[in-house]
């Protein structure tokens, strides 16, 4: 009886050790593992691609605080393929037609989860795609590169991913922060009058990029001076004090690189209290009418500006935009999403869905060195749901998929583009 | 059952078991395929992290929610000795040795307080250090991180990199749990378990409740240090995401679902922490935070002692016995 029991323990710690090892799904050592990818046969196909469907892999958050955007992150791009594969797929420049899968996996964002997600993803997809956020796609960039898997038209606005020679199986999809503040420093340039700019901004690698923008914009112009700038730390809970030193220096315009809400709204609340009424530059992601605007009163103001490439769902100026129109409906019909977005991230991923379909289009092998070959091609593409002004351009060296952004006025409900300033 | 304790005693049955356990932790990584071996290596890492959190709530009673600092700091540690080039042990010293002097310094502060003061100090460690990450960006990479791949396989083993690298979890994460395990079996767990059990009694024995909280203190940031570094090995990078107080919690959590106060109870947490997550992606990736708190209430409904006591559930189902009995086993579970 005893001994029985001594066997029964070891046999139930072999067998413990076996059920981890079942559990983690199993995947075939043979041709891949630690990187030693390199194949004799040029065209062999790559792993998650047949004659018949190609599968994309994203690792996203999908709970926790970021789970909103997350979740978008997924929809868009499984609603454009949806109504695409509905249609009968998508055609490859190899002449077949395929229809493309998409595998998500939650990562919460949390880094260490995401690189797990990528281990378990890499040799059954053809590539990693829209996945959101800066610190859950650089754990996993250099294994990428090691593995020589495509992570691509990824949601970050993180610089390194738009280099080549760092990041040669990357490619970012949205504009980087510095692409964003240079647009509005370049509309202000543009402009007849004098101004003068105080400036507020995060202290990290978000404020910095956006001060950095703004100001190689408004380099060597006259008519642009910068009277003060200050930082705040992405975890204090009132600028009060910031603002009204600012409000002190008497500028007319505001650049404010603040990515936390409802510091913006309190921002905008200040001000007026303190009787300064400056023209304000706010971020894509903190520039929402509804969400901030509205409660902040930001009507009071001369001008709120932004930058944005993409259609508003929210914005009743597109409601009846046929790209929006199809977009909702395929998103409530494929993409398991029944409501207007209130992310952008929603439609960003469906137009890394229609620029995937443009590189498919251009692919002429299986694999995914031809894939990241024909991905840097693309130019002039206007997606679906693009501002007009903005398109996908992959040829640039150093800039994302999409680098193009324009500047755009709140008039009290929604934004208009704003050709010039004032 | 006095015989199965009897058996267990006898050396060479303990031999054998050791045996067949260590000769397949050395032969599995050359057999399972990639991303089991991954899976493992990364079990290893937050296991050893969990055994930390169980010397000192699980075996002394004291409550930490900052654990994950110290799995941080050591990663922080590991990736920016890399980044200088400096020599791999040099590096592994002070990812263990930072860790611990600064868990140090907290609990010669904290372990005064006592109670739920020690806790509430202990949760201030990942909040401080997130906002401290992104700040000090010259050591840190600031919110961007820091990449180290220093893990790869060298060339004479022949070893895939995941093989080398399980390889390096299975000899660090080892040795810290032998450790530990004849740490917590000594003279330092009997003292931690009267300090645990009453710290009026243990002071009249002339054990320093004090002492040995700080003692406990330093030894789980010792180990979140140690686990810092094998995060390096296996993650090979780290971000002020890494510190988010969120991990604290769950690391709590696998602790109480593996079993407080017990060795094999900190590699099942260390499971549970790492194969829920892909569990609930298998399941339904919108749906992973729910699942996982389902799985919690469940385990803790049906095991309340953690995944550890599921053995001695079955045991009590089959043959009745009375509580001593129970309670001898637990000692020896441990």
């Amino acid at each position: 009886m005893s001994t029985h029991r001594t066997k029964m323990r070891a046999i139930s710690v072999i067998a413990g050790i076996g059920i981890v090892a079942m559990l983690a799904t199993g995947c075939s050592r043979g041709d891949s593992g630690g990187g030693s990818g390199s194949t004799d046969e040029a065209a062999a196909p790559s792993p998650g691609i047949t004659d018949t469907t190609i599968t994309l892999g994203i690792t996203t958050p999908l709970s926790g605080p970021t789970a909103g955007p997350g979740t978008c992150t997924v929809a868009g791009i499984t609603a454009y393929f949806g109504a695409k594969n509905a249609d009968g797929g998508v055609k490859f420049g190899d002449g077949k037609t395929r229809t493309v899968e998409i595998k998500a996996l939650d990562d919460a964002y949390d880094p260490q989860k995401a690189a797990a997600n990528y281990d378990q993803l890499k040799d059954s997809v053809f590539a990693m795609t829209s996945g959101l956020g800066t610190p859950t796609n650089r754990a996993w960039r250099e294994a990428a590169i090691a593995d020589e898997v495509p992570q691509v038209l990824i949601q970050t606005g993180d610089p390194i991913f738009s280099d080549p020679k760092q990041s040669p199986w990357q490619l970012g999809f949205v504009p980087t922060y510095i692409n964003e503040g240079q647009a509005f420093g370049d509309l202000l340039a543009s402009s007849s009058g004098q101004h003068k700019v105080a400036i507020l901004s995060q202290n990290d690698d978000y404020g910095k990029g956006y001060v950095e923008g703004f100001k190689a914009a408004i380099e060597g112009k006259d008519n642009i001076e910068i009277v003060k700038e200050l930082t705040y730390e992405a975890t204090d809970t009132s600028v009060d004090g910031q603002l009204t030193e600012l409000a002190a220096s008497g500028a007319d315009v505001f650049f404010n690189a603040m990515s936390i809400t409802p510091l913006v709204i309190s921002s905008l609340q200040k001000t007026q209290e303190l009787g300064w009424l400056p023209s304000w530059f706010l971020p894509s992601n903190t520039s929402s009418p509804t969400a901030i605007l509205e409660p902040g009163g930001a009507a009071a103001f001369p001008g709120v500006y932004t930058v944005s490439f993409a259609k508003s769902a929210a914005s009743p100026a597109f409601a009846a935009d046929p790209d929006m129109v199809e977009f909702l409906a395929n998103l409530k019909e494929y993409g398991d999403y029944p409501d207007v977005p209130g992310f952008p991230h929603c439609s960003w991923s469906y137009m890394i869905g229609a620029t995937l379909e443009q590189v498919f289009a251009k692919m002429t092998e299986p694999t995914r060195a031809d894939f990241m070959e024909q991905l840097r091609t693309i130019s002039g593409f206007e997606a679906p749901l693009m501002l007009p002004g903005t398109a996908v351009d992959t040829t640039k060296e150093g800039q994302p998929a999409v680098s193009s952004v324009v500047v755009q006025k709140y008039n009290g409900k929604g934004y208009a583009n704003a050709d010039t300033f004032g | 059952m006095p015989g199965t304790a009897a058996v267990m005693q006898k050396p060479w049955v303990r031999w054998v078991i050791t045996g067949v356990v260590v000769v397949l932790l050395v032969v599995l990584p050359l057999i399972l395929p990639e991303f089991a071996n991954t899976t493992i290596a990364r079990i290893g890492v937050f296991a050893v992290a969990v055994l930390g959190l169980n010397v000192v709530m699980g075996y002394t009673g004291q409550v930490s929610l900052g654990q994950i600092f110290f799995v941080g700091l050591g990663a922080y540690v590991t990736a920016y000795g890399v980044s200088q080039g400096w020599n791999i042990l040099l590096v592994f010293v002070l990812a263990c040795l930072i860790p611990a002097v600064v868990g140090l310094i907290v609990a010669l502060a904290a372990a005064r307080l006592g109670g739920l003061a020690i806790a509430m100090v202990t949760i201030a460690l990942p909040l401080v250090g997130v906002p401290l990450a992104k700040r000090l960006s010259d050591f840190t990479g600031g919110s961007q991180g820091m990449s180290a791949r220093f893990s790869s396989a060298p060339e004479w083993t022949g070893l895939y990199d995941d093989q080398w690298q399980l390889y390096i979890v299975l000899l660090v994460g080892g040795i810290s749990f032998l450790l530990t395990r004849n740490l917590v079996r000594g003279k330092y767990g009997r003292a931690f378990a009267i300090v645990k059990g009453n710290e009026a009694v243990a002071g009249s024995m002339g054990i320093s409740p004090y002492r040995y909280k700080v003692l406990a203190f330093t030894i789980a940031s010792l180990l979140g240090g140690v686990s810092g570094f094998l995060y390096m090995v296996v993650v090979q990078y780290t971000s002020p995401e890494t510190l988010n107080f969120g991990h604290s919690i769950t690391l709590l959590a696998s602790m109480v679902i593996g079993g407080a106060g017990s060795i094999i109870g900190s590699l099942l947490g260390g499971a549970y922490y790492v194969l829920v997550p892909q569990l609930t992606n298998l399941i339904d990736p919108g749906l992973t935070a729910v699942l996982q708190g389902a799985i919690l209430l469940a385990v803790l409904f049906v095991l309340p002692g953690g995944l550890v006591s599921l053995p001695r559930l079955w045991r009590r189902k089959s043959v009745p016995s009375h509580p001593s009995t129970t309670s001898e086993e637990k000692r020896q579970d441990q």
